[in-house]
């Protein structure tokens, strides 16, 4: 087990106000951290600091990783006037061996040719997850992975999390729901 | 995310973002000789104070959502945690927005000079003049619209529409030397200059400020 992520005595703020305090966590491959805390408690915060996307005011990241970070946060970095496929090909994944598999195993095999815009919310999250069923980097960072997804897709999301562990990768990850992967809680509530 | 490829299938799919600009061009310039009655020769006077403002505007209109989309889309964050620098993908897509709408409206314009002129030879210098000025223009209104990220375009072009205007005293003065037949070459290096100093601090500029907006 190699240290991937460790994070030292994280603090932020936003104009005065204390969002969380002290926060200290070690991420090694293979294992998964699951952030849990109430609505504004700062949980994207925390992941978006990780990532790099935003500064902490006290503490220190380490990050030892050899690849890019996956990071798909609330936004899903998709373009509503493109196709399916051009949005695929925008992740580069459009000769992917695996993506086949994972378009009928969501349901989307047939909505290659589709604009993005005429397809549900979670049809969209379906899309955006390709991203991370289909990268290469050894640390997924996902900020609520499963809001909008029907209960089966959430059960191929946690089957894949729980595979890419026992592959060596390391995830962190934060959702209201609880979710029947392998990881440790961290709550940034107290 | 690739953003050659991004942008050229922006190009496929949302052709008025290019072609926009390109055609409101086109308008200003055709609609601006017959809104006055004068010969010939006035008409050729008064075209390059036209030709300087319908590019300033065009490039202005071109660059009002060069950033606006991806970041709502999220497109800037996944840009930002890449492993190539946010500057290296800010300056691509400010010369494929050159490409797709400078380029073109520097050939219009010499067109244009062309027919209201009638000098080939003025028209032939006037083309690498554009082709500079349009690289500059967009640069900094790029870095106008970055600015004001999520504040609306307006306020991006009120802090930087003034930093043109020595630009266009420039680009004024350059014309008056090749219509006197004068060495103009001083004024095109002044660009150059302006260009080979713009080309590498606004992508630069514009990544730190993207990066504080997406804080």
């Amino acid at each position: 087990m190699h240290l991937k992520v460790k994070a030292t005595n994280l603090s932020y703020k936003i104009n005065e106000k204390k969002l969380f305090q002290n926060i200290s966590f070690a991420l090694f491959s293979g294992r998964a951290i699951h952030i849990q805390g109430d609505n504004g408690s700062g949980k994207t915060t925390l992941l978006k600091i990780v990532c790099g996307l935003t500064n902490q005011v006290k503490g220190d990241v380490e990050l030892k990783i050899d690849k890019k970070i996956c990071y798909l946060g609330h936004k899903n970095a998709l373009k509503q006037y493109l196709t399916v496929e051009d949005n695929l090909s925008l992740l580069n994944v459009v000769n992917h061996p695996n993506l086949t598999k994972y378009l009928n195993e969501f349901g989307l095999n047939e909505n290659l040719d589709t604009n993005l815009s005429s397809l549900s919310f979670g049809q969209q999250k379906k899309i955006a997850l390709l991203r991370v069923f289909l990268n290469d980097s050894d640390l997924l960072i996902l900020d609520e992975p499963c809001v909008g997804l029907d209960q089966q897709s959430q059960d191929h999301l946690c089957t894949f999390i729980n595979n890419e562990l026992r592959l060596g990768k390391s995830i962190l990850f934060s959702s209201h729901m609880p979710l029947n992967i392998n990881s440790e809680v961290l709550n940034i509530n107290s | 995310m690739n953003i050659v490829k991004l942008e050229l299938l922006k190009l496929k799919s949302k052709s008025r973002g290019w072609l926009g600009p390109i055609l409101v061009f086109i308008l200003i310039m055709v609609a601006f000789p017959l809104t006055i009655e004068v010969s010939n020769k006035e008409l050729g006077q008064s075209f390059f104070s036209v030709l300087w403002i319908a590019i300033l505007l065009v490039m202005m209109l071109a660059t009002e959502d060069i950033f606006l989309e991806d970041f709502n889309d999220g497109s800037l964050e996944q840009f930002a945690i890449s492993d190539i620098n946010l500057s290296y993908l800010v300056g691509a897509k400010i010369f494929i927005y050159w490409l797709l709408i400078g380029v073109p409206i520097s050939f219009l314009g010499s067109v244009f000079c062309m027919g209201l002129t009638n000098s080939i030879y003025l028209a032939s210098h006037l083309f690498p003049i554009l082709l500079i000025t349009s690289y500059i223009f967009i640069n900094v209104f790029s870095f106008g619209n970055a600015l004001s990220l999520t504040k609306g375009s307006v306020l991006g072009t009120l802090i930087t529409l003034p930093l043109l205007l020595p630009l266009l005293i420039v680009l004024g003065k350059a014309v008056i030397s090749i219509n006197l037949n004068l060495n103009y070459l001083g004024f095109v290096t002044l660009l150059l200059g302006v260009l080979s100093i713009i080309i590498f601090i606004a992508p630069l500029i514009i990544s730190y400020i993207i990066r504080a907006h997406l804080e």
